[in-house]
């Protein structure tokens, strides 16, 4: 694809890009044993994208024969063109770029397994939890894999092709309590095909032992007390935490919009144990769950740390909001089909871990939470996020006590994260199947350790 | 280019039920839609983006011995068509037996046509400068982000293996802003408006709550907490709403009445909201861009009333979960409507004695009892029948069960997104607390 792609660049009059994109996905789910989706779905086309007078022009269409190619491109110049009102009134090129190369392609060495074999999972893992826990209201079982297949070429001489997959297994359960029903979700998974992964039902049902357990005794627990509290986050909060309250804040197309991020560059916005970047590849441990080495601009990827102990350093950025903010391309630049031009989007953004141990976080907390496992999250460009909990506990004198019902936390993530003591060695990459939207849904990774903190709580209590 | 290739949507769709019959499907089905998608997307300083996008989707379904597969494809290649087949099959192979699993038996309706056929260009573009000529003379704080003028277009067929045809064709305008104020170095949250309508909008004014979420986003640059926790009224502004219903939409459903998971699974017939509120489904609307005229499985769509004056009426069930909980279909396609009420809003605002104008949910997932806690985003502080400065960093937790029986007013006034349609709501018994 990518020689046929580079036998039609020279159509390019002006700087552009031309990618063809292919999404891939199986998606299965099954609740109390009926099976609700079972199928797979392809989307796949080509796309051109031209920077004239200012303004881009973008076409898309869902074929890859020259003729549709060449089709493209002079739609895309034709859209650009077509800009009559209001185009900007002082247009700024991109700025250039490090042209990214290679191939980059990820996709398993292992035998695909069948159909048959993916309902197997599903099937299995159901009929084991419902025979060992016959108390369970519902069982929502669901498998998902995707993959992103890109050929990319650009007029400034990047030229790339990528495969990159993702497959998560994720659970809902449900138990009646006194005042009515419980339920406790959780996902494994992430970076590979799910053949990549350990889904066989050995495998996981010490997983879902734990989880039963956690659900249990979330049914016998109590409301969170609203209001300020001590908390130690999993490093699993830490890492949608790093996403939502900071990434956010520190795209480069945000800040323009006037994100309260654009005037603190430089400043100290957080403790001086904090230090949190977004990073290219696969992370700085490996073990992200995206791989991403040149963008949809073309830019070779490289690491950007945000926040360096403590203090604000740099934003992500397409070509475009790098020419606007005086900086340089760093690769964010994404887009999730061939029908989706790309934007200033994260990858894998974590926070690093320190030196700490979580237990002696909870040890010395008197009246708190231990806030464990995330289900959403929103945030702004004032930096006040929100993330909604389904699993934690309190703790009571050092030590964790009953487990809590479904709350939402919150906070202004340039003060909550002065509040930070402590920081933990015990990093991981969270959410594995996570999307992040924003226009356009994109696979993003998210990561960082166990954090002892200050924040709001919600709740009736 | 093949017959295939050539061949009408309506062909297309049928071909690939033959097809997939041919290939030893006990039954199938098969929808392909065309769309078309025309943007200009802007900011306070103009124009950015010109982008136009065409596609071919295609789903197809097939079933197998009470057993069912499906695959997704785009554009008609014929590797990709033969792929497709042989990758439902498979699928369905592997499935698991259900009585449920089955295509439809219905009406085939007379194809439809709503909407213009063309976009008006010129008036899409009239709609950016009357959008930005305002924002400039009368909200001069406010910065704009990723708006939309944009124009898009559906031809969907529809066939099945019992001789089910159905197609419409769909076209519609739509106008979105994303928009914030900032002043030095103060900065409100972000806040959002998205309209469709089978016209353009060349003055996206003429809805009313355009002007007045800017007015409220420049007046939030002066914001602070509640001074205490307190349980009083939330004046829900139709905005608010729209994210509201989905959870209680949602806990209606005929798969949460299958899971067990709803706290309304013996409630048909029994009052579940206030007298005051009334929901309805109106996808059938002639009026409505956002409606539809056949669902997933090629059956017509049809006007419901769910909850009238509180009472719950009936279910949202689609023809799978019709089948396995042995009731009537009634829901495929969504487009909610909450009827007005009689008071103004001006008079509800008199009214409340201590309270919030809740304008945005940050919030958690509700649990399946649907409780919800979040933050209450773009918000204002209301005391005495006044409203007063707007809120930051406060939350409100409630339950959505008690929240509907507690309205005490519904408005005259709504908003009409294309979408759906909703009053503002007044309600009481929601804890509001700051940090």
């Amino acid at each position: 694809m990518l020689d046929r792609l580079s036998a039609l660049a020279g159509r390019f009059a002006s700087q552009g890009e031309l990618r063809w994109h292919a999404n891939v996905s199986t998606q299965i789910s099954m609740r109390k044993g009926v099976l609700l989706a079972n199928g797979q779905s392809r989307d796949s086309g080509v796309s051109a994208r031209l920077f004239e007078n200012g303004v881009y022009g973008f076409a898309s269409a869902p074929r890859d024969d020259n003729e549709t190619i060449a089709a493209v491109i002079a739609a895309a110049r034709d859209n650009a063109e077509s800009v009559t009102t209001r185009p900007r009134g002082r247009p700024i090129a991109p700025a250039p770029s490090v042209p990214g190369q290679g191939v980059f392609d990820y996709r398993s060495r292992k035998p695909a397994i069948s159909a048959a074999e993916r309902v197997a999972i599903l099937a299995s893992l159901d009929a084991a939890l419902r025979r060992k826990f016959p108390n369970l209201v519902n069982v929502d079982l669901t498998l998902n894999a995707n993959a992103s297949e890109k050929a990319l070429l650009t007029s400034d001489g990047a030229r790339t092709y990528s495969y990159v997959p993702r497959a998560v297994l994720a659970v809902k359960m449900a138990v009646e309590a006194n005042d009515g029903l419980v339920e406790l979700y959780d996902a494994i998974g992430g970076f590979g095909e799910i053949q990549d992964q350990s889904f066989d039902a050995e495998s996981l049902l010490p997983w879902l032992d734990e989880l039963y357990e956690e659900l249990r005794l979330k049914a016998e627990g109590g409301q969170c007390e609203a209001g300020s509290h001590d908390v130690v986050l999993d490093s699993e909060l830490a890492g949608i935490l790093a996403h939502e309250a900071i990434g956010h804040t520190c795209e480069g197309d945000l800040v323009l919009a006037g994100s309260v991020a654009g005037d603190r560059l430089g400043e100290t916005v957080a403790s001086e144990k904090i230090t949190l970047g977004d990073y290219a590849q696969r992370g700085p441990d490996g073990g992200g769950t995206i791989a991403i080495h040149v963008d949809d601009e073309g830019t070779q990827c490289r690491d950007v740390t945000i926040i360096e102990k403590g203090v604000l350093k740099g934003f992500l950025h397409s070509r475009q909001t790098a020419a606007e903010l005086d900086a340089e391309p760093t690769g964010n630049a994404r887009a999730f089909s061939f029908s989706d031009e790309p934007l200033v989007r994260m990858r894998n953004t974590a926070i690093l871990p320190g030196e700490d141990k979580r237990a002696e976080m909870i040890a010395s907390i008197d009246r708190g939470y231990y806030l464990k496992r995330p289900s959403n999250g929103q945030a702004d460009l004032t930096s006040e996020f929100m993330f909604g909990v389904c699993c934690g506990y309190e703790i009571r004198n050092g030590k964790l006590a009953r487990a809590v019902r479904d709350t939402t936390i919150s906070g202004v993530a340039f003060d909550m994260l002065k509040t930070v003591t402590h920081v933990g060695d015990d990093f991981s990459w969270s959410m594995p199947g996570g999307f992040c939207g924003k226009k356009q849904p994109i696979a993003v990774g998210t990561g960082g350790p166990s954090l002892k903190c200050k924040v709001t709580i919600g709740g009736r209590g | 280019m093949s017959a295939t290739e050539n061949a009408s949507i309506g062909d297309f769709a049928a071909e690939l039920v033959h097809k997939a019959l041919h290939a030893g499907a006990s039954a199938a089905q098969a929808q392909t839609t065309a769309t078309r998608h025309l943007e200009m997307q802007f900011d306070n300083r103009g124009v950015n983006l010109a982008r136009s996008t065409e596609n071919e989707i295609s789903s197809l379904t097939v079933f197998l011995d009470g057993k069912r597969g499906g695959a997704t494809l785009n554009g008609r290649a014929s590797d990709a068509v033969e792929a497709a087949i042989a990758a439902a099959l498979a699928a369905a192979g592997a499935g698991v037996a259900d009585d449920a699993n089955d295509v439809a038996a219905a009406e085939s309706l007379a194809p439809s046509r709503h909407g213009p056929e063309a976009p008006d260009r010129a008036a899409m573009a009239a709609g950016v400068d009357a959008f930005l000529d305002q924002i400039a003379d009368r909200h001069p704080l406010v910065r704009t982000r990723d708006c939309l003028q944009s124009f898009d277009e559906f031809d969907a067929a529809f066939a099945n293996s019992r001789g089910l045809r159905q197609r419409e064709r769909r076209s519609r305008y739509g106008f979105s802003a994303l928009f914030m104020a900032k002043d030095g170095l103060r900065t409100t949250s972000m806040n959002y408006l998205g309209l469709s309508a089978f016209s353009p909008f060349d003055d996206p004014f003429r809805c009313p709550a355009l002007e007045r979420l800017l007015h409220e986003t420049t007046r939030s640059l002066d914001k602070k907490p509640v001074p205490q926790k307190f349980e009083g009224d939330v004046i829900v502004t139709p905005e608010c709403l729209s994210s509201l219903v989905g959870p209680i939409v949602s806990a209606l459903s005929g798969a949460a009445l299958f899971a067990g998971t709803t706290p309304y699974k013996e409630s048909r017939g029994h009052a579940i909201a206030s007298p005051l509120f009334s929901l309805s489904n109106a996808p059938r609307d002639a009026e409505a861009p956002g409606g539809a005229d056949f669902d997933g499985y090629g059956v017509p769509t049809q006007n419901l009333e769910i909850i009238e004056k509180g009472l719950l009426k009936d279910y949202l069930v689609d023809f799978f979960f019709s089948k396995k909980l042995g009731v009537p279909q009634t829901a495929g396609a969504n487009r909610f409507v909450v009827a007005p009420g009689e008071t103004p809003l001006s008079e509800i605002i008199a009214k409340t004695k201590r309270g919030i104008v809740f304008s945005r949910f940050s919030g958690g997932n509700p649990t399946s009892n649907l409780d919800f806690t979040g933050i209450a985003k773009n918000s204002f502080y209301v005391e005495d029948g006044e409203i007063g400065y707007a809120l930051e960093e406060t939350m409100v937790s409630g339950n959505f069960q008690e929240l509907l029986k507690n309205i005490h007013a519904v408005s005259q006034e709504s908003v009409d997104f294309g979408w759906a349609r909703y009053p503002f709501l007044a309600a009481s018994g929601v804890t509001v607390s700051s940090k």
